[in-house]
C-alpha cells in the first residue's frame, strides 16, 4: 500500500518523460472540466429548494412559513424558491456566501436552532443578517425578478406606486428597507428602523 | 345639505339686508348644521346584542331611529370600547327584509304544511297556533308541546317562557339554545361546586400573571375581554400566554406558548398536568385537606347518540349512572393521574414535551397567578363536564381559586346565557336559581312563588334540544315554537334530525325572529319579532353582571318583542283547556280564568302599575298589557334568588347602572365568590367555603382520557371542526345584513393546511364538497388567511347561511351535558 | 329614501284599511315578503345548494370610505395581507403611528387609541387597541345580499332644517 502511494507520488513530483506536453495539456483541460463541472454541480444541488428544505429546521420553519405568502402561490405562478432569495446568482458572491454558510452545517450538526423556539431566540440576529445583505448589495436578489425599468406604476396601487416612483427612483431606499417579513414571519422588530 | 335656487336666493336676500342694517343672522345655510336642537341626540345605554362579554354600549337615537352606537366609557367592562360588530350595532335593525307581518304556509287560504307563506294578522296568527297547540294537548297531552328558546332572550322573555311552558302548558319540553354552548360548563359547576357560574369575574384580566386559553380564540369570539388580555399581557412583560387549540388562529399571535393538539386528547393534557402538580410536590396540602374532597367518576358513558347508534349499544355506563361517582382519598387520585405521564400525553397529543412542562410549571408554580378561560372547545365536547372538571381540578389541587387572578373562567357565547338560560333556568331540567325540576322541594318552592297548586310542574325532565329535534322527525313532540335562535343553521345533523324533524306532516313548527332565517324558511308560521333596543330587557353575562335597558325606537310596524307573543299567546287558555281536572279542584279560584290572568296578570308579575314607567320612557308591551311587565317578571323571578346566593339588586337600580355582578348583598355586588372577605355567604373562619355543596367542598374527580365520538379514517381522513367569525354574530342574521361586516367576511371557506390541499389537487379558491356519513355542503378552499389548520384537520365557520356546514356535522353529545360536539367529526374533501 | 316611502305607505296603508279589508291587503303587499324569505340563501330550499360565490377580492383603492356616524371605526381601505400584528411586531403601525405619519401620508391613529382602560393619554398608543383589526376590517369587493335601510344622522338632520325653513 505504501509502495503505490510512493509511486504515485513519484511520478506526480518528477518531471513527465512519458507524456508529450500536448497531452498533458488536454488532458489537464478535460480533468480541469470535469473537476470543476463537478464542483458546480454539487454546489447548484446544495442551491435548490429540495437540499434546503431536507433539513427540518428550514422546512418546519420558514419554509411552512412561506406557503401561505404571495411569493410562494400567486396570480402568475411565478414563486420564488428559497434560493431565489437567499444565494446570489454572481459567482463570486455565491462563493462567498457558501463560506458563510458552513456556519449554517456546523448549526445544523449540533442542533443550534433543531426546535421552533431555538429557532425564535436566533430569528432576529439571522434576519437581520439577511437584511443587512439585501441592503448592501442594493436588494440584487429582489431585483433579479423586481426590475425597476419595468415596473407599471399605472397597475399598482396609489401607494405603491407612489413609494416606488419617489423613493426606491431616488435610491433613497432599496426594497428590503420596506419590504421586510414578506416571505417569512418577523422577529421582534423593536429597533428597526421604520417600525 | 341641499337648499334649492328659491330658498337660495331668500337666503341671500336676507343676509344683505341683515348686512346693511349692520346685524349678522345666523348662517344656516352652513354645510355645518350648528343648532342644538337639530344637532342633538338622545343617548342611552344598553347592553350589547351580542356575545356573553357583556359590553355596554351608548345608544344614539334621533327621530326614532339609531342611528349611532359605541362603547360606554362608563361600563368597567368594556369602557369604552366595542369590537367592530358592536361598533356596527345601529345597523343590525335596519335590513330591508325585516318581517313585518306574522307569514302562514298556505295553500287556497287554508293552512297547508307544503303552502306557500302568506301574510295573515296576529290574531289569524294566534288563532292557528291555539288550535294546533290544543289539538297535540288533546292527542298526547302536554309532551307533544315544545319551545325552543335562547340565551338571546332578555331574562324577561325567558322566565315569561319558562312559565308559560312548564306552569301553564305543563311541559317541561323548553330548552335554549344555550345548549349547544355552555351545557357543558353548567355540568361541571354543578358537579364540582354544586352551584352554577364562575367564582371570579374580569377583574381576574388585570389581576393574573399566566392566562391560559383552552379551545377558546378569544382574539376572535370574545374580542374586547382579549383586549383587556392584551393590555395585561404588554404592558406588565412577565405575564405569559397560553393557548391550547386543535388549529392555530388569531388568539396564537398573543401566545408565549402556543400548542396545537390532537382533537379529544385535551382531557390527557389536563389529567397530565394534575399528574405533573403532585409528581413534583406543589400539591396546596392545607388548601386541598380544608377545601375539597375526591371522586372516582364513571367512565365509558356512550356519546349522546340515538340509543340504537352503535356506539351506545357498545358502551356500558350510558345509562342512570352514567354521572355517578364513589370517593376515593388522595392516594388513589394521586395512583389514577399518574399514568398519565409528560412521554405518554406529548405523544398521543402531538404536543412537544418541553411545551407541555412549561404549562404545567406554569399552573404548578406558587408564585404564578393563573386564569383559564374556555369556551366551545371544552363545552362542545362528547366529555365536556369532564373537560370542565379537570381544569377545575388543576386550580383545587394548588388553591389558586377565587382569589384575584386565580380564576378557572368559563365564557359564554351568548348575550345571556348566562342571565337567562342558566340563572331563569330555561332548561328542559331546571327551574330558576340552579333549581331542577326532578328535585320535589324544588317544584314546591317553585309552585309557592308562583302561587300555583301542588303538582302543576311536571317532574320528568323535559327533552333537551339535541332530542326536541329528535322527537319532532319520531313525531312525538308536535307542536313546536322557535324564539330568538336560528336552530335550523346551529343544530348539528340537521339533514338527519332536524329538517326532516321540521317537516314531517305530524308537526306545527311556529319561529318568532326580525328576519326571514333559514329556520324560518323552514316553519309553517313566522312570527315578525322585535329586537334588542325596541323593548325593554335585561342581559346577564359571564361574569355574573346582570344589565337592563329600556326600550329606545319603536319596532317596524307589526312586529312584536318576544316576550309579548308568549304573553299574548297565554290568553288564548283557559286553565280548563290546559290541566287536568284534579289540579284545578287544588285551587278552585282559577277556573275560568286564562293563562294570562294566571300566570301573569293576578300573580306578583301584575302588581306594578303603568306610573312606574317614567312617562318619556318607550314600554310598548306594558303599555298594551296594562301594567309594567318587565318589572314585574323580574322581581317574581327575583325573589327565587334572594338569600340563596343569588341575590339580585330591585329593579330600578340596574336602570342606573352598568351592572352588577350577583349575588348583590346589601346592595353590594360580588366579586370573588367562595372566597371569606369578598363573598357574604362564605361561613365566618371558613377562609373558602364551597357553599354550593352541603359539606362546603369542591370535588375533585378522577376522570380518563376517552376518545371522540368519531375520528378520521381511510375514507373520511380529515378532522372537521366548525367555529365562528370575528365580523359575524353566530349565525349572521343580523351581521350578514351589515354591509361592512358582509363585506368583511361575506362566505364561510374551508380552512386548510396548504399541504392538504396539494395532497388532494386543490388550491385556493377551489369549489370542494365537504363529505361526512350525514351530507355534504358546498364551498371553496382557503389555504391562507387567519386559521392555520395542521394537516389532517380543517375548519369551516357556520354562520354563513348559504352554506350550512351543519349537514355535516355529528349530533353525538355529552351524554351528561347532552351539549353537541361541533368540534370534531370525519369528513373527506373532493373537488367538485 | 324610497324604502322610506314605501313603509310610510305601507303603514299608512295597514292603519287605513279595516280588519276585515286584511286578508285583501296582505294578498297585495306581499308577493316580495314571499319571495324575500331566507334572504341571505337567495331564497335556496334547505335541501339544495347554490353554488358559492368565487373567492372576492380584497378592495385595495385607497379610498377612504365614509362613517356612518363619528364613532365607527373607519373600514381599511387596502389589502393587508401577510400584515404581521402579534406580540412582536405591528404592522399598521409602521404607516399609522403618530411618528410615522410624515413620511407615510397615512391617517393618524385616533386620540382615543392612546387611551388606558382609566381614560388616561398614555405616551403610546395603549396595549389595549393593540390588535388593530379587532375594530378595522378590510372590505373584499363583495355585493351586499341584503340592503340595509340604516339612515344617517345627517340625512335626518337636512330634512328637519328643510322642513323647518318650509315653515
Amino acid at each position: 500500500m505504501k509502495n503505490i502511494l510512493m509511486i504515485g507520488w513519484r511520478t506526480l513530483t518528477k518531471p513527465s518523460g512519458y507524456y508529450s506536453l500536448g497531452v498533458l495539456v488536454i488532458g489537464g483541460f478535460i480533468a480541469g472540466i470535469i473537476f470543476w463541472g463537478g464542483f458546480n454541480t454539487a454546489l447548484e444541488v446544495t442551491n435548490t429548494e429540495k437540499f434546503c428544505i431536507s433539513c427540518h429546521e428550514m422546512e418546519n420553519n420558514v419554509y411552512e412559513e412561506l406557503k401561505t405568502t404571495i411569493h410562494f402561490s400567486n396570480r402568475s405562478g411565478v414563486r420564488a424558491t428559497c434560493p431565489d432569495c437567499h444565494v446570489p446568482h454572481n459567482w463570486t458572491d455565491k462563493i462567498a456566501r457558501k463560506m458563510k454558510a458552513s456556519k449554517e452545517v456546523w448549526g445544523a450538526i449540533f442542533g443550534t436552532i433543531n426546535t421552533r423556539e431555538k429557532f425564535l431566540v436566533h430569528r432576529k440576529r439571522l434576519a437581520q443578517n439577511e437584511w443587512e445583505r439585501l441592503k448592501a448589495n442594493d436588494s440584487l436578489e429582489c431585483r433579479n425578478c423586481h426590475n425597476f425599468d419595468y415596473m407599471d406604476f399605472t397597475e399598482q396601487s396609489e401607494r405603491a406606486s407612489y413609494q416606488h416612483s419617489t423613493a426606491l427612483a431616488s435610491g433613497e431606499k432599496t426594497c428590503i428597507d420596506c419590504h421586510k417579513g414578506i416571505a417569512h414571519q418577523l422577529p421582534d422588530m423593536k429597533g428597526v428602523e421604520g417600525w | 345639505m341641499t337648499i334649492n335656487r328659491r330658498e337660495f336666493i331668500k337666503a341671500n336676500a336676507i343676509a344683505a339686508a341683515a348686512a346693511v342694517a349692520g346685524v349678522s343672522v345666523p348662517a344656516v345655510a352652513s354645510n355645518l348644521i350648528t343648532s342644538s336642537d337639530i344637532t342633538k341626540l338622545k343617548w342611552d345605554k344598553a347592553a350589547c346584542r351580542f356575545c356573553g362579554t357583556g359590553c355596554s354600549v351608548n345608544v344614539g337615537v334621533m327621530d326614532g331611529k339609531v342611528v349611532a352606537t359605541h362603547g360606554d366609557i362608563k361600563s368597567p367592562v368594556n369602557k369604552g370600547l366595542s369590537c367592530v360588530k358592536g361598533y356596527f350595532l345601529s345597523k343590525i335593525m335596519y335590513g330591508k327584509d325585516r318581517l313585518t307581518t306574522p307569514l302562514l304556509r298556505m295553500t287556497n287560504g287554508k293552512y297547508d304544511k307544503e303552502g306557500e307563506f302568506t301574510p295573515i294578522s296576529w290574531d289569524q296568527a294566534f288563532n292557528v297556533m291555539a288550535e294546533k297547540a290544543n289539538d297535540a294537548l288533546k292527542k298526547d297531552g302536554p309532551e307533544a308541546l315544545g319551545m325552543f328558546g335562547s340565551g338571546q332572550w332578555t331574562v324577561q322573555e325567558g322566565y315569561a317562557a319558562v312559565k308559560l311552558m312548564k306552569a301553564g302548558f305543563r311541559t317541561n319540553n323548553i330548552d335554549p339554545n344555550a345548549r349547544h354552548c355552555m351545557a357543558s360548563a353548567v355540568g361541571g359547576f354543578m358537579r364540582t361546586f354544586g352551584i352554577d357560574e364562575p367564582m371570579g369575574c374580569y377583574d381576574d384580566l388585570e389581576a393574573a400573571d399566566a392566562f391560559v386559553l383552552w379551545g377558546s380564540n378569544m382574539a376572535e369570539m370574545h374580542p374586547i375581554l382579549w383586549t383587556r388580555l392584551t393590555d395585561r399581557r404588554l404592558s406588565a412583560p412577565h405575564v405569559k400566554v397560553a393557548v391550547l387549540s386543535t388549529f392555530e388562529h388569531r388568539s396564537f399571535d398573543l401566545a408565549d406558548n402556543g400548542m396545537i393538539f390532537t382533537p379529544q386528547t385535551d382531557l390527557a393534557i389536563l389529567n397530565y398536568i394534575a399528574n405533573y402538580i403532585i409528581q413534583t410536590g406543589r400539591v396546596n396540602k392545607d388548601f386541598v385537606s380544608k377545601h375539597t374532597n375526591f371522586r372516582l367518576g364513571e367512565t365509558d358513558i356512550g356519546y349522546g347518540l340515538r340509543p340504537e347508534h352503535p356506539l351506545e349499544q357498545k358502551a356500558k355506563n350510558n345509562g342512570k349512572t352514567k354521572g355517578s361517582s364513589t370517593p376515593i382519598d388522595f392516594d388513589e387520585y394521586a395512583k389514577f393521574v399518574s399514568t398519565y405521564t409528560v412521554e405518554s400525553v406529548s405523544k398521543l397529543s402531538g404536543v412537544p414535551e418541553h411545551k407541555l412542562k412549561e404549562l404545567a410549571e406554569m399552573y404548578a408554580d406558587p408564585k404564578i397567578k393563573v386564569t383559564s378561560f374556555w369556551t366551545m372547545g371544552f363545552n362542545q365536547h362528547t366529555r365536556g363536564v369532564w373537560a370542565n372538571n379537570l381544569v377545575y381540578n388543576i386550580h383545587l389541587l394548588t388553591g389558586k381559586i377565587s382569589t384575584p387572578g386565580n380564576s378557572p373562567f368559563s365564557l359564554t357565547g351568548q348575550p345571556s346565557a348566562c342571565g337567562t338560560a342558566r340563572e331563569v333556568g330555561t332548561f328542559s331540567h331546571r327551574l330558576p336559581a340552579d333549581m331542577v325540576v326532578k328535585n320535589p322541594k324544588h317544584r314546591a318552592i317553585a309552585e309557592k312563588i308562583w302561587d300555583l297548586p301542588e303538582g302543576t310542574i311536571p317532574a320528568k325532565p323535559g327533552y333537551h334540544a339535541v332530542l326536541q329535534n329528535r322527537m319532532l322527525k319520531d313525531g312525538k313532540l308536535n307542536f313546536y315554537w322557535v324564539q330568538c335562535n336560528n336552530n335550523m343553521q346551529a343544530a348539528a345533523n340537521i339533514n338527519e334530525e332536524a329538517y326532516p324533524g321540521y317537516r314531517n306532516p305530524k308537526n306545527f313548527i311556529v319561529v318568532s325572529d326580525p328576519y326571514p332565517t333559514v329556520t324560518a324558511q323552514a316553519a309553517d308560521l313566522i312570527l315578525p319579532t322585535a329586537m334588542w333596543v325596541e323593548k325593554e330587557g335585561m342581559y346577564g353575562n359571564a361574569e355574573r353582571r346582570t344589565q337592563s335597558w329600556y326600550q329606545m325606537v319603536e319596532a317596524p310596524e307589526g312586529a312584536k318583542s318576544d316576550m309579548w307573543q308568549v304573553v299574548e299567546f297565554s290568553k288564548r287558555f283557559k286553565v280548563e283547556d290546559v290541566w287536568p281536572e284534579e289540579l284545578i279542584a287544588k285551587k278552585p279560584e282559577v277556573r275560568g280564568k286564562t293563562l294570562f290572568d294566571v300566570l301573569y296578570k293576578d300573580a306578583s308579575v301584575g302588581k306594578f302599575p303603568l306610573s312606574e314607567i317614567p312617562e318619556d320612557r318607550l314600554n310598548d308591551e306594558s303599555r298594551d298589557f296594562g301594567f309594567y311587565i318587565q318589572k314585574g317578571l323580574f322581581e317574581e323571578y327575583a325573589s327565587f334568588g334572594r338569600g340563596h346566593a343569588h341575590d339580585l339588586a330591585p329593579y330600578d337600580r340596574y336602570h342606573q347602572e352598568r351592572g352588577l355582578r350577583w349575588p348583590v348583598v346589601d346592595g353590594k355586588e360580588t366579586k370573588w365568590r367562595f372566597k371569606e372577605g369578598s363573598d357574604p355567604y362564605v361561613k365566618p373562619g371558613s377562609d373558602w367555603d364551597f357553599y354550593g355543596h352541603k359539606d362546603g367542598r369542591a370535588r375533585i374527580f378522577a376522570l380518563p382520557y376517552e376518545p371522540a365520538a368519531e375520528s378520521p379514517d381511510e375514507e373520511y381522513d380529515l378532522w372537521l371542526s366548525t367555529g365562528r367569525v370575528l365580523e359575524h354574530w353566530h349565525s349572521g342574521s343580523m351581521t350578514q345584513r351589515v354591509p361592512e361586516l358582509y363585506k368583511a367576511m361575506p362566505d364561510a371557506l374551508v380552512y386548510m393546511h396548504p399541504d392538504d390541499a396539494k395532497k388532494r389537487n386543490m388550491r385556493r379558491g377551489d369549489l370542494v364538497k365537504l363529505i361526512s356519513r350525514r351530507g355534504e355542503v358546498q364551498t371553496r378552499v382557503e389555504t391562507r388567511g387567519r386559521n392555520k389548520p395542521p394537516i389532517g384537520l380543517v375548519y369551516m365557520p357556520w354562520f354563513d347561511a348559504s352554506r350550512l356546514v351543519n349537514k355535516v356535522t355529528l349530533d353525538a353529545t355529552d351524554p351528561l351535558s347532552k351539549e353537541t360536539d361541533y368540534k370534531k367529526c370525519a369528513i373527506k374533501i373532493v373537488k367538485v | 329614501m324610497k324604502n322610506l316611502n314605501l313603509a310610510a305607505i305601507a303603514s299608512l296603508l295597514v292603519l287605513a284599511v279595516s280588519p276585515i279589508m286584511y286578508s285583501l291587503n296582505a294578498n297585495a303587499a306581499d308577493k316580495e315578503t314571499v319571495n324575500s324569505v331566507a334572504t341571505l340563501r337567495d331564497a335556496t330550499p334547505i335541501d339544495v345548494q347554490k353554488e358559492p360565490n368565487i373567492i372576492p377580492k380584497v378592495i385595495n383603492k385607497d379610498i377612504k370610505q365614509g362613517r356612518n356616524y363619528p364613532m365607527q371605526p373607519p373600514v381599511i381601505p387596502h389589502t393587508t395581507r401577510s400584515y404581521e400584528v402579534n406580540k412582536n411586531n405591528n404592522k399598521c403601525m409602521s404607516c399609522h403611528s403618530r411618528h410615522r405619519t410624515e413620511k407615510s401620508q397615512a391617517p393618524m391613529v385616533s386620540v382615543t387609541h392612546y387611551m388606558d382602560r382609566d381614560g388616561n393619554f398614555l405616551a403610546e398608543v395603549s396595549p389595549r387597541r393593540y390588535f388593530c383589526n379587532q375594530c378595522h376590517v378590510t372590505q373584499l369587493d363583495a355585493e351586499p345580499l341584503v340592503e340595509n335601510t340604516f339612515v344617517d344622522m345627517h340625512t335626518l338632520m337636512k330634512q328637519k332644517t328643510t322642513s323647518a325653513k318650509e315653515h
